[in-house]
């Protein structure tokens, strides 16, 4: 669905990006991980045709996007990081709006509205102006503004920043339904579990480079990142395992140490998330 | 306090903007109205007024004394047919006719009430002012000695008939070199006629300054307020989606233009109607040249609101660009202060600004009460107005607006 291919790009002479390759199937949620200033929006803003890459070629849905700007764009739906609605207008009114520059015909344009009104779960509210909104509902009405013209793909830039947790779930099952229902999704995030939650794939991204892509078992095998065990002794000893697998090495490990007539007082587990694949990959946390 | 002090003081000096509106623009404004009432040192030179003049007695003595008038170091005498200096100062372009009209002789010899008047222009009354005691004191005077001149000659030649001209010529010089004019102030008085704006009150000029003046200088405000909307949309991200879709960077500019022009076009309406509705405008004295003149200066002044907007990266910026080009423009261009009381100078200057376009437009059809063919060069210009500031936005809002977001 998508092709990128050696895609640079730079800002007077801060690289910003730099010779980014990367494919993402139809249907897949695919995640851009990394801290801020990674390079995320960046690729974001080239896939949406708002900045032309320095050198590379982007294919969306088999078009080249320099070659095609238009349906490039009818193809694309975008969730720009800043909440990008006329605040005075109610949720309904914003909708129409944005509806209406995706050539959506008027007569449909309504019926669009409600339908993405009611997939962000604002139904009850769409007469409000947005500025009577929490954060968290203007969030969704800016995911709602980006799937009128029902693309191909959509784009979300960390569409869940300052979002309280319940906005933030409905958020989730919002991206899963699009996706379920056979949208592709690329998603950028700076939060671990986000990707863990959502992605398929995930690209770690990091001062404009790629530094690993792949699912998440991959990305643990590519940074060498194993599960931790560690045992706490009544003789104030602290052992630590690394494991495969937890669950299947759990049981082996602690019959090994009755064995040897240790007690245990207390067990920690730590699992490799993508927190600590990021930090063996990068050297630095997530947040820095 | 003291620290507060200073910290102050800094933050107002890294504020350019505050800087730029607390200290340029009074200054600005200063300095053109010191220019524009003579306080520039006392030392202007004083630019010649040109006047018409019709001489349909084709007299001596009328010729004689346009001779003398055109000698004088303050004026420009330009010597032309009657109706069409008529025409000439009825469309503003010149202060006045000075016509000598048939049997003007006659009545110098006849120490009649003279034969000769100054026909002007209301509107250009500062220049009428100080073209008044030069005209008037000229006159008497030469005209004061043509009289005197012609009466003693016809006495001479009705008492002495042999007497040699040498002799006659030599008494002549001798009167008239003592002032003998005095005597004939009574008969030199000038009657001066108002060409434009004298038949009905509702006309007059102060009201179509104040509307077409105070209309152009809001219509600036309001439209440079609705152009910066754009950096509004650039600062909360609306702009950016709308790059998103499929729409150009164009169509966002000339949307923006449409609604600046639409709302221009709704005040300029409403002003005019409320004075009609309540100082007796007379709206419908030309419609067709009104409709028109309201759209060019619409379209002249969205066109300027762009540029401003495009020449700006911020909203405090644009804020304090407009303030100081619109109160600069406003001030040069009779917005603010009538430009028929501003020196010639001023009124040289003030081409410049988009406020005088339209408030001339604006007298040429209330005040002046001309055709709509006669309208039409400013109309021009302000369309031109309207044209150049869309075509130099174009590059300037896709360098400082779109390439930055």
């Amino acid at each position: 669905m998508i092709e990128v291919k050696s895609i640079s790009k730079s800002f007077d002479n801060i690289k910003a990006v730099q010779q980014i390759s990367f494919n993402v199937k139809k249907g897949q949620i695919f995640g851009f991980l990394g801290p801020n200033g990674a390079g995320k929006s960046t690729t974001i803003n080239m896939l949406n045709t708002l900045l032309e890459p320095d050198q590379g070629s982007i294919k969306i849905d088999g078009i080249d996007l320099s070659e095609d700007h238009e349906q490039c764009k009818l193809n694309i739906g975008v969730v720009p990081q800043e909440i990008a609605l006329y605040d005075d207008l109610s949720a309904f009114e914003n909708l129409k709006f944005w509806g209406g520059l995706y050539q959506i015909p008027k007569n449909e344009l309504k019926e669009r509205a409600e339908w993405a009104i009611k997939i962000v779960g604002l139904e009850d509210r769409k007469k409000d102006a947005v500025k009577t909104y929490s954060g968290g509902m203007k969030r969704r009405v800016n995911i709602a503004a980006a799937i009128l013209h029902k693309p191909k793909i959509l784009l979300l830039d960390e569409p869940t920043v300052g979002v309280d947790p319940q906005s933030r779930n409905h958020i989730f099952e919002t991206i899963e339904q699009l996706n379920s229902e056979g949208m592709t999704i690329i998603y950028t995030t700076h939060y671990m579990e986000e990707a863990e939650r959502l992605c398929d794939e995930i690209a770690i991204i990091d001062l404009g480079k790629i530094i690993a892509i792949g699912e998440i078992e991959e990305l643990r095998k590519i940074s060498g990142v194993r599960d931790k065990l560690i045992i706490h002794t009544s003789d104030k000893q602290e052992i630590e395992y690394e494991c495969e697998s937890i669950g299947s090495e759990i049981s082996g490990i602690l019959e090994n140490h009755k064995s040897n007539g240790n007690e245990i007082l207390s067990i920690d587990t730590h699992k490799a998330n993508l927190e600590s694949i990021f930090l063996k990959l990068t050297g630095k946390q997530l947040r820095d | 306090m003291y620290k507060l002090f200073i910290k102050d003081l800094k933050l107002f000096f890294i504020d350019k903007k505050a800087v730029m509106l607390t200290f340029l623009l009074p200054i600005i404004i200063i300095s053109l109205f010191a220019f524009a009432f003579g306080g520039l040192g006392g030392k202007r030179t004083s630019q010649p007024i040109d006047l018409l003049v019709s001489d349909l007695d084709q007299s001596a003595s009328s010729q004689k004394i346009i001779a003398k008038l055109d000698s004088l170091e303050g004026l420009g005498i330009k010597i032309k047919e009657i109706e069409w200096a008529k025409d000439q100062v009825i469309k503003g372009n010149y202060v006045g006719v000075l016509v000598f009209n048939k049997g003007f002789d006659e009545s110098l010899k006849n120490n009649e009430p003279l034969k000769y008047e100054l026909l002007y222009d209301e509107a250009r009354e500062m220049e009428v002012g100080m073209l008044q005691p030069v005209l008037i004191g000229n006159l008497m005077e030469s005209v004061g000695k043509e009289s005197i001149t012609q009466n003693i000659s016809s006495y001479m030649d009705d008492k002495f008939p042999g007497m040699s001209s040498i002799i006659k010529d030599q008494i002549i010089s001798d009167v008239t070199a003592e002032g003998g004019s005095a005597s004939f102030e009574a008969n030199t008085e000038l009657t001066m006629t108002s060409l434009v704006g004298e038949e009905e009150e509702s006309s007059n000029l102060g009201l179509v300054q104040a509307v077409a003046g105070t209309a152009i200088l809001m219509l600036l405000f309001s439209v440079s307020a609705m152009a910066a909307v754009i950096l509004e949309e650039k600062e909360n991200g609306t702009l950016k989606r709308l790059l998103y879709s499929p729409i150009t960077a164009n169509d966002i500019l000339y949307g923006k233009m449409l609604i600046a022009f639409f709302i221009s076009l709704l005040q300029l309406t409403i002003m005019f109607v409320f004075a009609w509705l309540a100082f007796g405008l007379k709206l419908f004295v030309n419609p067709l040249a009104l409709a028109l003149v309201i759209i060019a200066t619409a379209f002249a002044v969205s066109g300027f609101g762009m540029f401003l907007a495009s020449i700006s990266k911020t909203r405090q910026q644009a804020a304090g660009l407009s303030m100081l080009i619109i109160l600069t423009m406003s001030a040069i261009g009779g917005s603010m202060v009538p430009l028929y009381i501003m020196p010639a100078i001023m009124k040289k200057i003030a081409i410049i600004s988009v406020n005088y376009w339209g408030i001339q437009a604006f007298y040429d059809i209330f005040w002046r009460e001309l055709p709509t063919i006669d309208i039409l060069p400013k109309i021009g210009v302000l369309i031109g107005i309207g044209i150049v500031m869309t075509l130099i936005s174009i590059p300037l809002f896709k360098k400082n607006i779109i390439k930055l977001v």
